[in-house]
């Protein structure tokens, strides 16, 4: 281990634990600020995508400024007993800055999902969809079988997935996800089993190893996690392996979580080596803190900084990204985030020195 | 829940600024780097400005920006944009997404799903590339576009290697399982072969048929001329395949510098029910 690389890694990682599961387009600093396991609001036991009954009430009740009154209707997603729904859309006004370059400014829809959940067997059987229907052609991030056992203490999951690793972000462009190569962009396809009981939650995946390519080999990838969670604070660890034919990759993941007050901080450090590239440049390190500050109900002030040593055999070569995002959630399943994204790295690069100011439109169901 | 929060004692955003101020320094000066962030070696020159060949795209483009998520093995939809498989894994390969529509289509940048992704072109699927912006300039996407229109061209220096005659690359790996059909198989070589030895040199057999010869039509990939491109009279079905590329003698796989494949090569791969 280089001294060169070591402090900026110790810095990060002690401000990391000293403050201190995953939770799909999600924000799992609720998690952290709720002191619940993400499967208390998400279908999903490791988190993002459709909604359970209690995260549609949390949704209508707790979390935006004020509520609409709809009388004693709450939305829960239920189409029949046995079918239920939800959706999210992102649409944005992105404004970029690159050294050098015209500022480009534009409207973009970022994405529409639909989920779809079929409770074949109330409580056992599910058959979750989760589709994302735009923009452009329709692309299927998840969809899979799971299996509960009849007290919920583990289950079974076979199809595609999401790989259970770190702090399941919303932002899919944080340096811990871009980097680690697992993010929601990237879902597998193989079984997942999952173990959860008192404090501890706990999966082993078993998949191709290709996020999403086409299948060339008998080789697999393994991702595994256990989390411990407590009301206040929670910690975990991850790793996954990833064997082909090119070259081994290796990403082993400590993250954690602490509810101060008000404020709910998440810290993530990743090492990833990867010995599929040539001249030993797969070696990298990404981590971040979080602070997310819950002003008032439905007024959150998100403060990001991250750091990223894309090959930690080069000296100088960190590059730091600090974000500023203020969400407001005015009434329920519908949300404003407005911020902006400042990339600092080698002044060589224009653009590891972009920023980035967006409004985000966030609906949700 | 919200509404009972206690008052903050103390400030978050003063804690946040100190952790800034604490941890700002952490960006690298880049000194001794290029723009790529690797060191620079001594009597090596800086990347020039994008031009429409490859390997200013390679420089400027893919290794800067698009191997921050496309690289290694968990590259997403399986493509990797460093230097060392760019070129194999774009010109004349299908793309992951629309199969239908190749990832550069020697030529054709409309018809290429690289630029399409770039533009965020109607009827690709999923996000507009790079992932999350910044979005490349149009001028910039205009510079591999024409790279396209102009033939996609491999870099100088691998076109003019002097490495020997051998296979670099296939498509199946070798002893891989892929699902039914398979329509195409792809042979990569060193050295440009001479097309008038393809149709003699190179042979598909089903293997859990009694090694029973396959009819193949065998060309060289739009574009990409080092690239062979096998394709079977009718897609492969559930089965064992070899393909032999025949070396060693007068007969033998020889490029159009006149070097002949110095031995026999083979590989095989499953065909399995999807």
């Amino acid at each position: 281990m280089s001294k060169r690389w070591m402090r900026p890694a110790l810095c990060w990682l002690l401000v990391s634990l000293g403050f201190a599961a995953s939770c799909g387009y999600a924000e799992p600093y609720i998690a952290v600020q709720t002191g619940l396991k993400c499967t208390q609001c998400h279908v999903n036991p490791t988190g993002g995508g459709l909604r359970g009954p209690y995260g549609d009430v949390f949704a209508q009740t707790l979390m935006p400024a004020s509520k609409i009154d709809t009388g004693p209707d709450l939305w829960t997603g239920d189409v029949s007993k046995f079918f239920r729904i939800g959706g999210d859309l992102r649409t944005e006004a992105l404004a970029t800055e690159v050294p050098h370059s015209k500022t480009v400014s534009q409207f973009m829809l970022e994405q529409v999902r639909v989920y779809l959940e079929a409770q074949v067997i109330p409580e056992r059987l599910i058959v979750y969809v989760d589709e994302q229907v735009a923009p452009g052609g329709a692309l299927n991030r998840e969809a899979y079988a799971l299996y509960w056992s009849g007290n919920h203490d583990w289950y079974v999951k076979a199809g595609q997935m999401y790989l259970p690793f770190g702090w399941r972000l919303q932002d899919q462009t944080a340096f811990v996800r871009q980097a680690s190569g697992i993010n929601m962009t990237t879902p597998d396809q193989g079984v997942e089993f999952g173990w959860l009981r008192g404090h501890w939650d706990a999966q082993l995946d078993v998949t191709n190893g290709t996020a999403g390519g086409t299948v060339t080999d008998s080789r697999k990838e393994f991702t595994s996690q256990v989390v411990y969670v407590e009301s206040i604070w929670r910690t975990g660890v991850a790793a996954n392996y990833n064997d082909k034919l090119g070259g081994s990759r290796s990403t082993y993941g400590l993250f954690a979580g602490l509810r101060t007050g008000p404020v709910s901080w998440l810290g993530e450090a990743d090492v990833i080596d990867d010995k599929s590239l040539g001249f030993d440049q797969g070696r990298m390190l990404a981590t971040l803190v979080e602070a997310n500050w819950l002003i008032t109900r439905g007024n959150n002030l998100k403060l990001t900084s991250e750091y990223l040593d894309p090959n930690r055999d080069v000296h100088s070569n960190g590059e730091t990204r600090w974000s500023v995002v203020y969400e407001l959630t005015p009434i329920q399943f519908a949300q404003i985030r407005a911020g902006v994204r400042y990339y600092d790295g080698i002044p060589q690069s224009d653009t590891q020195n972009t920023r980035l100011y967006f409004i985000e439109l966030h609906g949700f169901f | 829940m919200a509404s009972h929060l206690p008052r903050p004692k103390f400030v978050p955003v003063a804690a946040l600024s100190c952790l800034a101020a604490l941890l700002g320094g952490c960006a690298g000066n880049g000194n001794g780097l290029d723009a790529n962030g690797n060191p620079i070696v001594p009597g090596s020159s800086a990347p020039a400005a994008l031009t429409a060949d490859f390997q200013s795209i390679q420089d400027n483009i893919f290794t800067p920006i698009c191997t921050k998520c496309h690289i290694g093995a968990n590259a997403p939809e399986g493509l990797q944009l460093d230097e060392a498989h760019s070129y194999a894994l774009l010109v004349g390969v299908p793309s992951a997404e629309v199969p239908s529509v190749l990832r550069v289509k020697a030529g054709d940048p409309t018809d290429s799903y690289l630029i399409q992704k770039l533009e965020n072109a109607s009827g690709i699927v999923g996000a507009q590339m790079p992932f999350g912006g910044p979005y490349l300039p149009q001028s910039t996407i205009d510079v591999i576009a024409q790279w396209i229109t102009n033939g996609a061209a491999p870099a100088a220096a691998s076109s003019s290697s002097s490495a020997a005659m051998a296979v670099t690359a296939t498509m199946p790996v070798d002893r891989a399982f892929v699902d039914a059909p398979v329509a195409t198989i792809a042979v990569g070589f060193s050295q440009r072969p001479d097309a008038s030895y393809l149709n003699g040199a190179v042979h598909l057999q089903n293997i859990s048929a009694q090694a029973e010869t396959v009819p193949v039509m065998v060309g060289q990939a739009e574009g990409n001329p080092a690239t062979v491109v096998l394709t079977p009279l009718a897609p492969l079905g559930p089965g064992t395949y070899r393909i032999t590329i025949h070396g060693g003698d007068t007969t033998a796989l020889t490029s159009v510098a006149g070097e002949a494949l110095s031995a026999d090569y083979s590989f095989t791969f499953t065909v399995s029910v999807p």
